[in-house]
């Protein structure tokens, strides 16, 4: 028999868990969908041109969404457990087709973002928190807290004023222009580009992602930074930095190694939270940015009332965000071995 | 001690419903009550909501402004629950048929404002029976005569469509119609045109599968139909060579000779029948029905008489029949069927000027030039294959990117600019800004069929107390043009004498005291 140790039975067990939760996410985003008002036939026919009401009738029907709800839900859970997302009434065409070609757009400009943030926010924390009730501690505070309330549209379009149309380092919008992309393999384009040696590639994708990323990544920044300084200055006060300092450790040793590790861990928590929410804020940079992600397809469903579209990005979002989570989890074990065992 | 609280609760209970029972003397005397209105729009209408209910307050209308997603107001509205109603409806076929008569014939799918008058009905009806276009604009004519004094609605106002491209583009023209007709455009430099479309997506690559106008802008480049239109509205022959009415409701079309599909295919009478009969038939896509099927009325069958012949018939008349067919694009049948709906729709063929290399719908569109094309409508010159060798079509829903974009040069074409852009643009000397005509009214509808909107003196007052002047000059910068009634300039049969509702605020209280309502 496998002896699995307590971890991988912790994973396993977590995994596990993600079922009921998507099951649950699929149910709350069917029945949300069809309580608010609107008809998706409708919304598609439009206005401008003749539809008469039995035409409308007629597509409902094709559609099954004349029948009764609880028929029309059991009919999408059995299809769901045979892997089907089925078919977007809009777009006339497979839903999984549509998530599988905007997913990965989404998912570089999140991870941009993120790294964006911890490269940013990090450093200012560690260094607010050593300089503590200086000037620069002062001024980085002030400067973290209008990041946090500068609304992404607005950051968007002033990047796109300044460094597209005045300096014109970066382009406006678009994810790389027709005939440099790379080969497809994952879909994120810098790393399709890196892995296929495709440096040209590379570089407009790169700049490209620049402002969209930074644009959704500043305010993380900020959250970053606040609470990276708040717990270096827990972690700084406390006994074992101390002791280590009386024992002798270099300051540098005792910052980066005994301080900084442990300070860590809030900030690792709150940025497996705040992916989640990038996953789900990146609507609006999405759009200003022409970034052809999941987060327009949604909005885009939402307004067209494109049931099937909506509830598969939920789920999409929903597993997204647990294992996002799950992986800041086992992060924590390597930061603090102790919580392994907990 | 408890008895006696429970019977103060009692008489303190009656007492209040007593006051509540006991009528209250309206504010300006007896015989007048107070009016008051909830004036609903969507968001993006909401700053013109605010100017109207102050307008309207100030001839002693309480007026309150309230906010709603679309979908949720309209289910609201079709229930007959609201009281008026900021709204908008667009027209394609340049014609009543799509504007007046779903918007205010009785009962009919658009008629928000349950406005019924069989005098104007019948009027609209002579303008759809008959062929003959003097006789239909007769009865256009006289069905806005008789519907402005009605005032169903607060008459509005239509849009100037703006779109803006770089000044080495040559021979470019927005068009009414939103075609982005690229096989005529010019580049003084370069061989690729980009296009910023001010949309979020296309919804398909299938000409037969969609309903938005984004989706058909982007595929007009890449299929061409029977007939098509010129920047102002004129019909002229494309793939038809010539047509002729053999009576009211039969039409003979004779189709071009020697034109080819992208993939080589030389196009006949068989992809005609085909294209016209994907749309009109039931579960003809694949088992799924065209939404677009309603956009050819009474369109009955499509029939082959020769190799390059076609005979349409109709099941009623249909005089807005050249006009709808401009926008059923023939599909190549032998390709369709070998590779099926789905992959039709992955990997377009169709005989425009333009074929498909490349594309994800929410994101770009990268077409090549058609260097076997027919030659496009010899109505519209220049004929022969497009001048630029390849065009690409990229999503930009953001209205300031797509600015950006044109003036850093990424991109050479926008849709859509915003009035507040619009003269910065035409200032910039790389850059050049032309509008085309609206198609769409926008309306504040009322509610006729209810009090306080079920009386003419109450609606005719409304339309006198608004200054749209004024709020259009604020808010669309002389983009926009005041109409009489719900007809377009645009549209056939637009009556240019019949003059806009006068800005009276004194005759609005008038009317509105007359119709029994006071001022404050």
């Amino acid at each position: 028999m496998i002896r699995l140790s307590r971890l991988q039975v912790k994973v396993i067990e977590r995994i596990a868990a993600t079922i009921p939760l998507a099951l649950a996410v699929a149910l709350a985003a069917f029945v949300l969908m069809r309580a608010i008002p609107g008809d998706p036939v409708d919304i598609m026919m439009g206005e401008g041109a003749s539809s008469s009401g039995e035409e409308v009738a007629a597509l409902r029907a094709q559609l099954g969404l004349d029948e009764p709800i609880h028929r029309q839900l059991s009919s999408y859970l059995k299809r769901l457990f045979n892997g089907d997302l089925g078919y977007s009434i809009t777009r006339s065409r497979p839903v999984a087709e549509m998530i599988r070609e905007a997913l990965p757009a989404t998912i570089e400009l999140a991870v941009y973002a993120i790294l964006f943030a911890l490269a940013l926010g990090i450093p200012v924390g560690v260094v607010s928190a050593l300089r503590h009730n200086t000037a620069f501690d002062r001024v980085s505070t002030a400067v973290s807290f209008i990041g946090i309330s500068l609304p992404a549209f607005w950051l968007g379009i002033v990047g796109i004023l300044v460094f597209s149309m005045t300096l014109r380092w970066l382009p406006t919008s678009g994810r790389i222009p027709y005939g440099l992309e790379p080969r497809h393999i994952t879909g994120l384009l810098t790393l399709d580009a890196l892995l296929t040696g495709n440096m040209p590639a590379f570089g407009s994708a790169l700049r490209h992602i620049c402002l969209p990323a930074v644009t959704l990544g500043l305010g993380v920044a900020a959250v970053i930074a606040r609470i990276t300084r708040s717990s270096m200055l827990d972690v700084l006060g406390s006994d074992f930095v101390l002791f280590a300092r009386a024992k002798g450790v270099p300051e540098r040793a005792v910052t980066i190694r005994h301080a900084l590790r442990n300070a860590m861990i809030p900030t690792v928590t709150l940025v497996g939270l705040q992916f989640g929410s990038l996953l789900g804020g990146n609507m609006i940079v999405e759009t200003i940015f022409g970034w052809p992600g999941l987060g327009r397809v949604v909005v885009d469903a939402i307004f067209a009332r494109d049931y099937p579209v909506v509830q598969a990005s939920v789920m999409v979002y929903a597993l997204t965000f647990v294992m996002v989570n799950l992986i800041t989890d086992l992060i924590y074990t390597v930061l603090d071995p102790k919580m392994a065992l907990q | 001690m408890q008895m006696r609280y429970r019977w103060v609760t009692a008489i303190s209970i009656c007492v209040l419903l007593l006051c509540m029972a006991i009528p209250r003397p309206a504010a300006g005397g007896d015989s007048t009550k107070a009016l008051s209105v909830i004036v609903d729009t969507i968001a993006d209408r909401s700053d013109e909501a605010q100017a109207i209910a102050e307008y309207l307050r100030a001839v002693g209308v309480s007026a309150e402004v309230r906010v709603w997603e679309w979908s949720a107001l309209k289910e609201r509205i079709l229930a007959g629950e609201r009281q008026m109603y900021l709204t908008d409806w667009g027209s394609a076929y340049f014609d009543p048929f799509d504007l007046a008569v779903p918007k205010l014939k009785t009962g009919d799918r658009g008629n928000y404002s349950f406005y019924s008058n069989p005098r104007f009905d019948a009027a609209l009806d002579t303008a759809l029976a008959v062929r003959d276009h003097e006789a239909r604009r007769r009865a256009y004519f006289e069905a806005q005569k008789i519907l402005r004094p009605d005032a169903p609605w607060v008459f509005g106002y239509s849009l100037r469509e703006t779109e803006a491209a770089r000044a080495d583009v040559l021979d470019w023209q927005p068009s009414m119609d939103s075609r982005m007709n690229l096989h005529d455009v010019g580049l003084k430099r370069g061989d690729t045109i980009v296009v910023g479309m001010a949309a979020d997506g296309m919804l398909t690559l299938d000409p037969a599968a969609y309903r938005d106008r984004a989706t058909e802008t982007v595929i007009r480049n890449m299929f061409d139909g029977l007939v098509t239109r010129t920047v102002d509205g004129r019909i002229v022959p494309e793939i038809a060579e010539s047509w002729s009415a053999v009576s009211d409701t039969e039409y003979i079309f004779r189709i071009r000779r020697g034109v080819k599909f992208h993939n080589g295919d030389a196009l006949t009478a068989d992809d005609v029948v085909f294209s016209f009969d994907r749309v009109i038939r039931d579960g003809a896509m694949g088992g799924r029905t065209s939404p677009r099927k309603g956009l050819l009325g009474p369109l009955a069958a499509v029939e082959k008489v020769d190799s390059h012949t076609i005979k349409v018939r109709l099941s009623s008349p249909f005089p807005v029949l050249l006009q709808a067919m401009v926008h059923v694009q023939i599909v190549p049948r032998d390709y369709l069927m070998r590779v099926g709906d789905d992959a039709f729709a992955r990997k377009p063929v169709g005989c425009g000027p333009f074929r498909f290399v490349e594309g994800r719908l929410d994101d770009k569109v990268v077409m090549e030039r058609f260097d076997g094309y027919y030659g496009g409508s010899p109505d519209l010159p220049p004929v022969g294959s497009a001048r630029v060798t390849r065009a690409i079509f990229r999503m930009m829903p953001d209205p300031t990117v797509r600015v950006a974009a044109l003036k850093t040069g990424e991109v050479h074409i926008i849709q859509t600019v915003p009035a507040h852009l619009a003269s910065s643009l035409a200032r910039d000397r790389n850059l050049q800004v032309k509008s085309a005509e609206g198609t769409r009214v926008y309306c504040i509808e009322m509610n006729c069929a209810r009090p306080p909107f079920d009386d003419v003196r109450v609606r005719v007052a409304v339309n006198h107390a608004i200054d749209w002047d004024a709020i259009l000059t604020a808010i669309y910068l002389g983009s926009a043009t005041r109409l009489a009634t719900a007809f377009l300039p645009s549209g056939f049969g637009y009556d240019a004498e019949l003059a806009p509702y006068s800005y009276d605020p004194n005759k609005a209280r008038a009317l509105l005291a007359e119709a029994g309502y006071g001022g404050r």
